[in-house]
C-alpha cells in the first residue's frame, strides 16, 4: 500500500468519480467565513483551504435525531427497523474529526454493534486532510494524539505539496479506491514523502497557547484526586447549555422517544447531553446527579479517565477545540483540565 | 445485522394488582420460537415497550423455573408504567431482552442466604428467592426480611404468606409505619437483622431497595461482619438502551445495564467512589 500523487489539475476529476457511486461529503462555505461538512453537488464546492469545521462529522454518523424503528398499532403490532445504506465518502476531513471517528467506532461498535451506526459506518470512506499549520488559535489536537498528521483511522491521508496532493493509504478501502483510480495518479517520490514528514513537524509547532494537558488531569481524574471545589467551581462558571457535548466529535449519548399519529409510529433516537440536569432522573423522581459539579465530574470522568480510555482504546478528547470555541462560561477542556491539575480552576 | 433495538412482541396473560400502585404483569411472547429461545436468570431485565407511550427496563420478577411465560412487577410512577397499567390480559407489548447480568447462583451453593428486600426492591429478589428455595437443599439456609412503608406497600401478600409458613426458609416482615390491624413489627427493615441468627462469615446477602434503604442496610451488614464481596445488590438507573450505548446509566467506570445491574458491594463501592 504505498503512497500515491494526485496532481492539483486531477482533483476535479477524482471528486467527480467519487461522486458517481457515493454522497460525497466535505467542506463546504456555508456563509462568508463558515465551514460545514456538507454533501456537495460539484467538485468546486470543496473548501480546501478551510481552517476547521463548525461541526465534527458526528451527525452524518449519528444523526441529531433518528428513526430507529416504525410501528403500526392497528390489528395486532407490527414494527420494522431502519436502515440507511447509504453508500458514503468523507472528504478533506480534518484529522481530529477523523480521530474523533475511531472513538465512536468504539462506542458504537464492540461486542454489541449499534446496526444504524455501523451500517452508515461500514459504508463510509474517509479521505482526510492533514493541517499544515494550526487552522485555529483553539485548536490542540497536538496534546491528543489526534493530529495535525494521523498515523492511522484514515482510509486515505491527503497532504497539499506544491506538485498535487500525496495520497497516503491506511486501509483496504483506500487502496481499492486508488487502485480504481490509478490512472489520475503517480506513485509518490522518496523525497516528497520525506517532505511530508517535515511538513508535519512545522505544523505541530505553530500551534499556540491551547495546551490541554490531559495525561496529568487522567491520572487525578482516575484516581479520585481531583480537589472537589474545582467541580464546584466549574459548575459555577457552566450554565448547562449543553453546547459542548452536541459540537463535541466523541458526546455520543442519546434518548429514545416514541412518536404516534393515529396507529402509526415512530421511535426515534436523539442525542442527550449528560449535563443536562434531567439526564439520569428516573421516573420516581430520583436525580443520581442533582448537581451540576457531579454531572461535570461525570462527562470528564468519561471523556478523559483511565478506566473509559481503556473501555475505548484511547481518551475520547481530540483536541478538536470546539468546546474552547463553543462555551462561553470558560468551563471547556483545557479549562477544566489545568483545573483538574492545579486543583483551583483559574 | 442483529438489531438489539427491534423487540419482540409479547402479549399480558395475566395482571394481578400487587398494591394501589403495583402491578404484576404476565407475559408471554407472541412467537413461538423466540418463546423457547427466551431464557433467563434472576437478575436479569428487559426494555418493556408500550408502544407509543416508550420503553423502560423493568427486572424480571420471576423464576423462569419450568414456564414460557414471565412477569414483570411494575409500580405506576411515569410515562410508560401509566400506560402499561392501562392495558389488560391480551394487551400486546415489546420486549428486548433478557440484558444484564444475573445474580450468582452456583457460587453463593452451601452458604446461609439472606435476602433484605424494600419496598419494591422485592421484585428484583423474587426470582433468586423461588430458585434458592427450589433447590434449598443445595444452602445451608434461606432467610428473607423484608420491609415496607406501610402494610399497604407490602407487595406478593400471597407469597409472603406462603414464605413465612415454608418449612426451610425464614421471612420476617416489618412496616415503617403501622396501620390499623397491622399486629406486626414496626420499624425499618434492618432493625430485622437483629431479630434473626445469621453464621455470617458462611453468609451471602442479597439487598434491593431504594437507594437510602441500602445505605443504611450496607451499614449494618457491615457492622455484623459481612465483607464486602458477600453482599450482592442489584442498582437501578434511568437504562435507555439497555446495551451500553446510550450512556444514561453510567456510575463512574460502568454500565448498570452492561456491567450489571447485579454488583457486590466492593464494586458498588469502587464504582461510587467517582460520583459522590
Amino acid at each position: 500500500m504505498t503512497a500515491r500523487i494526485l496532481p492539483h489539475e486531477r482533483i476535479d476529476e477524482f471528486v467527480t468519480r467519487l461522486m458517481q457511486s457515493a454522497e460525497v461529503v466535505a467542506p463546504r462555505r456555508v456563509e462568508v467565513a463558515d465551514v460545514f461538512y456538507g454533501p456537495i453537488s460539484s467538485p468546486g464546492e470543496v473548501a480546501w483551504d478551510y481552517g476547521t469545521a463548525i461541526e465534527p462529522l458526528k451527525r452524518f454518523l449519528l444523526p441529531q435525531r433518528e428513526t430507529m424503528l416504525r410501528f403500526s398499532t392497528n390489528g395486532g403490532i407490527k414494527v420494522e427497523a431502519e436502515c440507511d445504506e447509504r453508500e458514503r465518502v468523507f472528504l478533506g476531513v480534518r484529522c481530529c474529526d477523523v480521530t474523533g471517528v475511531g472513538v465512536m467506532d468504539a462506542m458504537y461498535g464492540g461486542d454489541t454493534p449499534d446496526p444504524y451506526y455501523m451500517s452508515r459506518r461500514e459504508r463510509s470512506t474517509i479521505i482526510a486532510l492533514t493541517c499544515l499549520q494550526a487552522p485555529d488559535e483553539t485548536c490542540f489536537c497536538v496534546c491528543c494524539d489526534a493530529g495535525p498528521f494521523l498515523t492511522k483511522g484514515y482510509d486515505q491521508q491527503w497532504t497539499s505539496l506544491p506538485e498535487g496532493m500525496l495520497v497516503e493509504i491506511g486501509s483496504e478501502r483506500g487502496e481499492a479506491l486508488a487502485r480504481a483510480n490509478e490512472d489520475l495518479l503517480a506513485p509518490a517520490e522518496l523525497d516528497q514523502i520525506a517532505t511530508r514528514y517535515r511538513l508535519a513537524r512545522e505544523a505541530e509547532e505553530t500551534f499556540g497557547d491551547f495546551k490541554s494537558y490531559i495525561a496529568g488531569a487522567m491520572r487525578k481524574l482516575s484516581m479520585n484526586e481531583v480537589d472537589p471545589e474545582v467541580w464546584e467551581q466549574a459548575a459555577m462558571r457552566c450554565t448547562e447549555c449543553g453546547g459542548c457535548t452536541y459540537l463535541c466529535p466523541t458526546c455520543v449519548c442519546f434518548t429514545v422517544t416514541d412518536r404516534m399519529n393515529g396507529s402509526q409510529g415512530v421511535r426515534e433516537r436523539h442525542w442527550d447531553a449528560c449535563l443536562n440536569n434531567c439526564y439520569a432522573r428516573e421516573a420516581s423522581g430520583h436525580n443520581p446527579r442533582p448537581e451540576r459539579g457531579d454531572r461535570l465530574r461525570a462527562r470528564f470522568f468519561h471523556k478523559i479517565s483511565h478506566q473509559w480510555a481503556e473501555r475505548n482504546g484511547r481518551q475520547a478528547c481530540v483536541g478538536c477545540g470546539r468546546c474552547v470555541a463553543g462555551c462561553m462560561a470558560w468551563a471547556h477542556m483545557p479549562a477544566v483540565t489545568e483545573g483538574i491539575r492545579r486543583g483551583v480552576m483559574t | 445485522m442483529n438489531n438489539p433495538y427491534l423487540p419482540k412482541i409479547a402479549s399480558i396473560r395475566k395482571v394481578k394488582p400487587e398494591t394501589y400502585d403495583t402491578a404484576t404483569f404476565t407475559l408471554q411472547l407472541d412467537d413461538p420460537t423466540e418463546r423457547k429461545a427466551f431464557q433467563y436468570r434472576p437478575g436479569q431485565f428487559v426494555e418493556l415497550s408500550v408502544f407509543g407511550a416508550g420503553e423502560a427496563p423493568f427486572c424480571i420478577s420471576s423464576s423462569g423455573h419450568g414456564r414460557d411465560t414471565f412477569d414483570l412487577s411494575v409500580r405506576k410512577v411515569g410515562c410508560v408504567t401509566d400506560a402499561l397499567h392501562e392495558m389488560g390480559e391480551g394487551g400486546q407489548v415489546g420486549v428486548r431482552g433478557p440484558l444484564g447480568n444475573s445474580f450468582p447462583f452456583e457460587e453463593v451453593e452451601g452458604k446461609h442466604i439472606l435476602f433484605v428486600g424494600g419496598g419494591i426492591g422485592l421484585f428484583p429478589l423474587r426470582p433468586q428467592i423461588e430458585d434458592v428455595y427450589r433447590e434449598r437443599d443445595r444452602f445451608a439456609s434461606i432467610t428473607v426480611l423484608y420491609g415496607a412503608r406501610t402494610p399497604d406497600d407490602l407487595v406478593y401478600r400471597d407469597e409472603l404468606e406462603e414464605w413465612q409458613q415454608q418449612e426451610g426458609m425464614t421471612c420476617l416482615l416489618t412496616v415503617d409505619v403501622g396501620a390499623e390491624g397491622w399486629t406486626g413489627n414496626v420499624g425499618v427493615v434492618g432493625t430485622l437483622l437483629q431479630k434473626v441468627e445469621i453464621d455470617v462469615p458462611n453468609a451471602v446477602v442479597f439487598v434491593c431497595g431504594p437507594p437510602i434503604m441500602i445505605r443504611f442496610v450496607v451499614q449494618d451488614l457491615s457492622g455484623m461482619g459481612f465483607g464486602e464481596e458477600a453482599i450482592i445488590t442489584t442498582l437501578e438507573r434511568h437504562m435507555r438502551c439497555g446495551i451500553g450505548k446510550c450512556n444514561h446509566c453510567m456510575i463512574g467506570d460502568k454500565w448498570v445495564c452492561k456491567d450489571g445491574p447485579v454488583f457486590t458491594y466492593r464494586q458498588m463501592k469502587a464504582m461510587m467512589e467517582f460520583e459522590e
